[in-house]
Parts: structure tokens; sequence; C-alpha cells
């Protein structure tokens, strides 16, 4: 068995289509300047309608870390370090960072994204050591 | 006491357990409201207010007005909602229509039957970008406490004081789901095996089965009830987001409760230090450490020395979860709330298991999401 696959929404499907195709981008208001995650009706920074997305150069820090050894269900690898990354360019994601071995993610690490493709629809931004 | 001052008369909790297979979800909502309206002395057509779960089967499933038939009488307030149904939230729901005169006796509760095994996080609902990541309930408050542990040096060994205490409770409380296992040392927590890091195990709460109920009514109409009324002397709410959509960020969330508990206190004339008993959510060890601080019983930082200190034990200066909490009493869903609730009031009644000595003042912590929403009521004898 498979781990549950993201049904892209009318908020998400950029985002799916960006990781397909290599690229990570992230809602951002121009009204207030805010990028943000998740995708949301309106700007939670300013409730004005209308963000766009725009790309990250896809570089961070992880802001905390998890090593899950029991997994909620079918279709992951346990252990994997499930960490929140704050991007420099902004927004804060949820995600894996595989480092080899999991319990040598720290916070404070610093992480590039790394595609990996699930599925033929939806391919997941993980993350790596920067170096 | 103003004659409107809302007081809870009733309460009653049915039997927690892993899986109640021969009970069904109306059974065991039923036996809820019937005992909590026969604890608080009344009949079911004194109450005219319901903020139950409704499970059928009839009616439609969450239609808190089907209590109407159920109770014998046209209801003045229900609501459909399950938070609103369960622990602070619904008492302090209940509390305000009361004060503001929209009902006079108001039944909270429900019960559930819930699947085992960890699950999504979303309770059936996806939630596109935390279930991809494997992301459930212990993992989101895991991050959460990896960043105290990294900022405040807070222990391992700090969490598994919290989860060995308040399982000792438990196995000891003849009511618990856990009940004769144990007792604990922190050690047997850390020699668990891991769940998510930092959590072992035992750090980890119980899942069941089980329902609550408890009854609010006005001071007035409860002086000539049997038992002595528990006054609901303040409280406070806060949502930061939707349950578990996005991760809980110890930089927003960690110090939730604060400004509840905080408003809670004011309203009271009271401080954190006047609470004799705390009845707190305990999903994992480390959310009582945060909410020692959060209520104000130390300062950012320092809730792991503290709750390691002994101040959590039922002798301590700031007891928690007499009754063995989540750890090892019970988790049955939204109603694990309500419990919390119905131990502070036998707590203030001098009827709970492990009795704090004269306790006068109590604390109901509810919250959850890793936790993302925190609801407090501060709950006193009635004098």
């Amino acid at each position: 068995m498979s781990r549950h696959v993201p049904v892209p929404t009318d908020l998400s499907e950029p985002f799916w289509d960006a990781a397909r195709r290599g690229g990570l981008v992230v809602p951002y208001c121009p009204s207030c300047d805010l990028r943000f995650f998740v995708p949301e009706p309106a700007c939670p920074g300013c409730m004005a309608p209308g963000w766009h997305y725009a790309p990250s150069a896809g570089r961070g820090t992880v802001y905390s870390v998890t090593v899950v050894h029991r997994a909620p269900g079918p279709g992951f690898d346990t252990p994997f370090a499930l960490a929140v990354i704050d991007l420099d360019d902004g927004g804060t994601l949820l995600s894996h960072v595989d480092a080899g071995d999991p319990d040598a993610v720290d916070i404070g690490m610093r992480v590039r994204v790394d595609f990996r493709p699930l599925t033929d629809e939806i391919t997941l931004p993980c993350f790596v050591p920067e170096r | 006491m103003n004659g409107r001052q809302p007081v809870v008369v009733g309460v009653h909790a049915t039997e927690q357990a892993l899986t109640l297979p021969d009970r069904d979800a109306m059974d065991l909502a039923l036996e809820a409201v019937r005992g909590a309206i026969a604890d608080a002395g009344l009949t079911p057509a004194d109450v005219d207010g319901a903020q139950v779960d409704w499970p059928g089967p009839g009616g439609v499933p969450g239609e808190g007005s089907s209590w109407a038939r159920m109770l014998g009488r046209d209801l003045r307030w229900t609501s459909d909602s399950m938070l609103d149904n369960a622990g602070s939230r619904g008492l302090l729901k209940a509390a305000a229509a009361i004060s503001a005169g929209y009902a006079d006796t108001v039944v909270v509760g429900g019960c559930k039957l819930v699947s085992r095994g960890a699950g999504p996080v979303g309770a059936g609902v996806p939630l596109e970008f935390a279930d991809v990541w494997g992301s459930y309930v212990v993992a989101q408050f895991a991050l959460v406490a990896a960043r105290h542990m990294h900022e405040y040096g807070t222990t391992s060994r700090q969490l598994a004081e919290v989860a060995a205490t308040i399982r000792n409770n438990g196995s000891t409380n003849p009511e618990a789901m856990m009940y004769g296992r144990g007792p604990y040392t922190a050690d047997d927590v850390l020699a668990s095996r891991m769940v998510a890091t930092p959590f072992h195990l035992l750090d980890c709460c119980i899942v069941g089965e089980g329902g609550a109920a408890l009854v609010v009514t006005t001071a007035e109409r409860a002086r000539d009830l049997p038992h002595p009324a528990v006054a609901v002397l303040g409280g406070g709410m806060e949502y930061h987001q939707a349950a578990y959509a996005n991760p809980a960020l110890y930089r927003e969330v960690g110090q939730l409760g604060r400004d509840a508990s905080a408003r809670a206190y004011a309203m009271a004339g009271v401080g954190p230090h006047d609470v004799d008993v705390f009845s707190l959510y305990d999903p994992n060890s480390f959310e009582i450490i945060r909410q020692l601080e959060a209520l104000g019983l130390c300062g950012e930082g320092e809730g792991g020395p503290l709750a390691a200190s002994g101040a959590i034990a039922v002798g301590g200066k700031h007891p928690v979860n007499p009754d063995g909490g989540c750890l090892s009493y019970a988790w049955n869903g939204t109603q694990q709330m309500t419990l919390k609730v119905v131990e502070a009031v036998r707590q203030l009644r001098g009827t709970a298991v492990h009795q704090v000595e004269g306790a006068e003042l109590a604390v109901v912590g509810n919250a959850g999401s890793g936790a993302q929403h925190y609801e407090m009521s501060l709950l006193g004898r009635a004098r």
C-alpha cells in the first residue's frame, strides 16, 4: 500500500504543477508583501484576495524536527525526519529532510529543496542538507 | 453570589475502555446524559438546554435539537458541533447562555466510539500538506516539544517525569483504563520504544472509548440540589488556526493559553498560584510542561524543571491530573475534554479518587492540534 496522495485543489494546483516541473513556489501577497503557506482563500496577513504564487530559491533552515519511528499509515520508510523548514525567501513548510541518517537532522540545519516523484501527478518538495 | 451565576451541579463519566464492543454511541450518550442529570438531583424535564452530540440512529447525526424528544420537553438552547459539546468550551458556552438568560439548565457532553490506530490527523478529512508527509498527532506535538527543548534545554527525563507522575495517578485509580499498570519510573518511560522524537510510547496518551456529561444551572437553582455547587468563576479561549492544516510552530503557539488564563484569573480575582488542582490536556508529557508556563505558574522555558520537581504530584504545589489524565485514565475523542471537567468538579466536591486536600479552586485546560487551540475554565466551590 502507498501513502495518502494529495489531491490538488483550485488553491494548490499551481504548487503541484511547479513541483512536477522541479520548481518550488509559495503563495505571495503583493498587498502586504507576505509569503505564506499553506495556500488560503485570501492572504492571512491582510485578508486581501488576489495573491499569486512566487518562485522560491528553495533554501532554508530547519526550525524544528521530529524523527518519526511509528508512521501513521503505510507507505513510509521509518524512521524519517519530519521537519518544519523556514525558507530564506519567506514561508514555512512541513517536509522531510533526507540526510541519510534521520537523527543527523538538527534544528538550525541549512537545507535545500530536492524533488522526489511520488506519482505521475505529484512530486514532493523534500529537503536535503545544503552541502 | 449572583443568582444567575453558572454552576456545575451534575457530572457523569461512563466506563472508559480501549474498546466497548457491547456498547453503541447512542447508548453511551444516553447514559452520560441520564447520569449527569441524576447526579444533579434533577429530572430530564428540568433541562432546557442540550449541548450534546447526537449520534443516532434516527435524526441527523450531530443535530442537537434531537435531544428535545429524549428530554421530553422543548429546548431553549442547543448546539450541533462536537467541540461546542465538550470540556471547557462546552461549559463556557452553556455558562454564557445561562448568565444571559437564554436557558436555565444545560446538559453538555456526549461520547465517542473511536476507530483505533494512528491514522491521518484530520479525523477522516484529508489534509493536503500534512498527510503526505506522514504527519500525525504525536508528530505535530513533537515538533513543538523539540523546539522548546532546543531553546530552553528541556530534557527527555523531565518529560518522562511528567509521564510517570500522571501515569502513576492512573495506576491506582480503579476507573482508569490503565488501572493496575505500573507504577512507572522516568527510566521506564525512557526505556519504552520511540514513537516520534522526543516522545517515547509512555510519553503519549492512550486511545479509547467512552462518554461523559455535565449539568450546568444557576446558583439560585442549585440551592436545593444534593451536591455542593461548583461555580464557573472564569474562562477564556484561544484559537491560532485550523487544526493540523499547518504544523504548530513553537514561536507562534508555545505560550497559547496565556491570554485565556490571564482573562480567567482576572474575572475571578485570583492568580495561578491560588489554584489548588489542575485538570489539563495531556496528549503527551510535554504538553503539561508547556501549560505550566502558559498558565503562569512559571516563566517561559522553566516548565521542565518545575514539572520534574515533584510540583505536579497529588501532594505537590501544583497537582496535575490526579485521575491519571489522558495518559492513563482515558482519552475518548472530544469527550476527554469533558472528563477533565468531571475530575475538577469531583476534586472541588471532595469526592475524587485521589483527592487534593482542601481543594477550592481548579483549572480545566483543554487543547488540541499541537496545540493550536486552548479552552480554559476556572472552577471554584460555590459559597
